[in-house]
């Protein structure tokens, strides 16, 4: 009983005064900056509408591999092989928070645009990368040539 | 804004895999000026890089070794049990079965061997065998009924995607029915301390002189007595004239040969690099970049090229290649024809109208109308439209895009892509248009 008792006080003392005293000092601030201060943090951002269009071109991906053989990644960076570049936006399609996974294959793009012209589903494969490469790393962090959009 | 380049042409090819460069080969050998528009590697990149025609419909499931009808005999077979089969479809022109596979064996003769009376037997990394009309040079000695004395399963280390004792097992069964027996090694291909590798990297990495010779070596070391034959994994180089497979046998001292392969399939991008080689010598011009026109007689644009063609061969592939798609319903999206000709008990019905979801069956082992989604043809191969007639005149289709069977499981596929793009390309090469 006194675990009970105990724990009803708790909850009555945070919803008549804990709560009401935060709700009344809280730093304000517009629905989108709040948003961002709870869930940034957990990698759950707000989506763009340019965020929405690459993940839907993304989800075109039919995980066939054959972009991996005209992608320059495979000789220059080993240590991230076992992910792949291209496995960034497999993730992506799925679950933005897991797309800090692949965060080392992403800063490892060259930007040869070498695996656009082999997709047989037509993902704009270059495109999706340097957008989320831009999104993992910080904007201005597009590839230093290739940047054809 | 660049002015199109006008380009005059006899047949215009849309599609590269296997269908279409077979198609553009043909009409090209039959005197006409062709030009291939092609978007992407589709499915044929993606296949084993082994050629199944027709596998025998009566065989029993679990005496895959028996079925060995020669490829036209099976395929009547085939075509007897499943009336909505291109075979069947194809009525008496499924006797040009072998003209078209020497056909194809001929322009692709750099890299396939020379085909057999029976099919070969090639073992899956699952330790299943499969029959393959024609295949590569580097596959054909694992031919289950030709190997001479064991056979070793040699999976490389660090190699992704090959387990050689789950192999060497599941082909061990067939030994009281005419299979070699089946041992598993594991060899260290010698590259280093790279790690794990994926199928293409390790087959680069294969071609430098010295890397091939080394893992013939490692292989050679590894064998048990008695051995008659290895099978690696499929990654024996990229580049057929790097000579990888040769190479590795040489130094191994046994024939070599590789498993069919699982994507991403070295085996089947070399089958699409070879298709293209031809293509190039042949002297087909190829335009890369998907293409937008209203058909045959009016000029279509692929790129900056815009190309005048009286006939067409639509070899758009399906699902993969994009010749159908799917956007609520099933569409053909180049031209707009219509999506027909289900296999079995839906037979015909128009999938265009119904939702694609409502086109897939429970049954396992039931028809799946979704999968043998496609156009519908006549015996000349040319795309029906909703009444039944001719959709368009110099119009032809081949390859996956024609429904009526599942091509991606029923072992009939690059069959269907080479007999359906070599009738079509030398109908499209006449200006009668095949009559």
């Amino acid at each position: 009983m006194a675990t009970r008792a105990g724990a009803l006080s708790y909850l009555a003392w945070r919803a008549l005064v804990a709560h009401p005293l935060r709700r009344l000092f809280r730093r304000r601030g517009t629905g989108l900056e709040r948003f961002r201060a709870a869930y940034v943090a957990e990698g759950l951002g707000p989506t763009t509408p340019e965020d929405r269009a690459i993940g839907e071109a993304a989800s075109a991906c039919v995980a066939c591999g054959l972009c991996e053989l005209g992608c320059e990644l495979a000789v220059a960076a080993p240590a991230v092989r076992a992910l792949g570049l291209h496995a960034a936006f497999r993730l992506y399609s799925r679950s933005v928070a897991e797309l800090p996974l692949a965060t080392s294959a992403l800063a490892a793009c060259a930007g040869c645009d070498g695996c656009d012209a082999l997709c047989p589903t037509g993902v704009p494969i270059s495109r999706i990368v340097r957008h989320l490469r831009a999104k993992v790393l910080g904007e201005g962090a597009a590839p230093a040539q290739g940047d054809r959009g | 804004m660049v002015s199109p380049r006008a380009v005059a042409a006899d047949v215009l090819v849309v599609g590269g895999g296997m269908a279409g460069a077979i198609a553009a080969l043909a009409a090209r050998e039959a005197g006409a000026r062709v030009v291939l528009a092609r978007r992407a590697p589709g499915a044929t990149a993606l296949s084993s890089g082994a050629i199944g025609v027709a596998p025998d419909p009566l065989a029993l499931p679990g005496e895959p070794l028996r079925a060995a009808r020669e490829p036209l005999e099976a395929a009547r077979r085939l075509a007897r049990l499943r009336p909505d089969h291109p075979y069947a479809v194809l009525g008496e022109r499924l006797g040009a079965l072998p003209e078209a596979l020497a056909f194809a064996a001929r322009v692709l003769a750099p890299l396939l061997a020379p085909p057999l009376e029976r099919p070969r037997f090639l073992a899956t990394p699952f330790g299943t065998a499969v029959p393959a009309a024609l295949c590569q040079r580097s596959q054909a000695a694992g031919d289950l009924l030709a190997v001479d004395g064991a056979l070793v399963v040699a999976g490389l280390r660090g190699h992704l995607g090959l387990d050689a004792a789950l192999a060497a097992a599941g082909l061990e069964r067939y030994r009281a029915r005419g299979g070699p027996r089946a041992f598993a090694v594991e060899v260290d291909p010698g590259l280093g301390e790279v790690g794990l590798f994926r199928p293409h990297e390790l087959a680069r990495a294969l071609e430098p002189p010295g890397a091939a010779e080394a893992l013939g070596r490692a292989i050679r070391a590894a064998l048990p007595a008695g051995a008659g034959a290895a099978l690696v994994p499929p990654v024996l180089g990229l580049r057929p004239e790097a000579r990888v497979p040769e190479r590795v046998a040489a130094a191994a001292g046994i024939p070599v040969a590789e498993l069919l392969a699982d994507v991403p399939s070295v085996p089947g991008v070399r089958l699409q690099a070879a298709l293209e080689a031809a293509l190039a010598a042949a002297g087909v011009e190829v335009v890369q970049g998907a293409l937008q026109g209203a058909g045959p007689g009016k000029p279509a644009m692929v790129g900056a090229d815009e190309i005048t063609a009286p006939r067409w061969v639509l070899a758009t592939g399906r699902f993969v290649g994009g010749g159908v798609v799917r956007r609520g319903t099933l569409r053909e999206p180049v031209l707009g024809l219509p999506v027909q000709a289900a296999e079995g008990r839906e037979a015909g019905v128009d999938l265009a109208a119904r939702p694609a979801a409502s086109l897939t069956g429970a049954a396992r082992s039931g028809p799946q109308p979704l999968l043998s989604a496609g156009l519908r043809v006549d015996a000349l191969l040319r795309p029906l439209d909703g009444r039944g007639r001719p959709a368009a005149d110099g119009l032809f289709a081949a390859g996956a895009v024609l429904g009526g069977h599942e091509q991606a499981s029923d072992g009939t596929g690059l069959g269907v892509a080479i007999l359906t793009g070599y009738l079509a390309g030398r109908a499209a090469a006449r200006p009668g248009g095949g009559e």
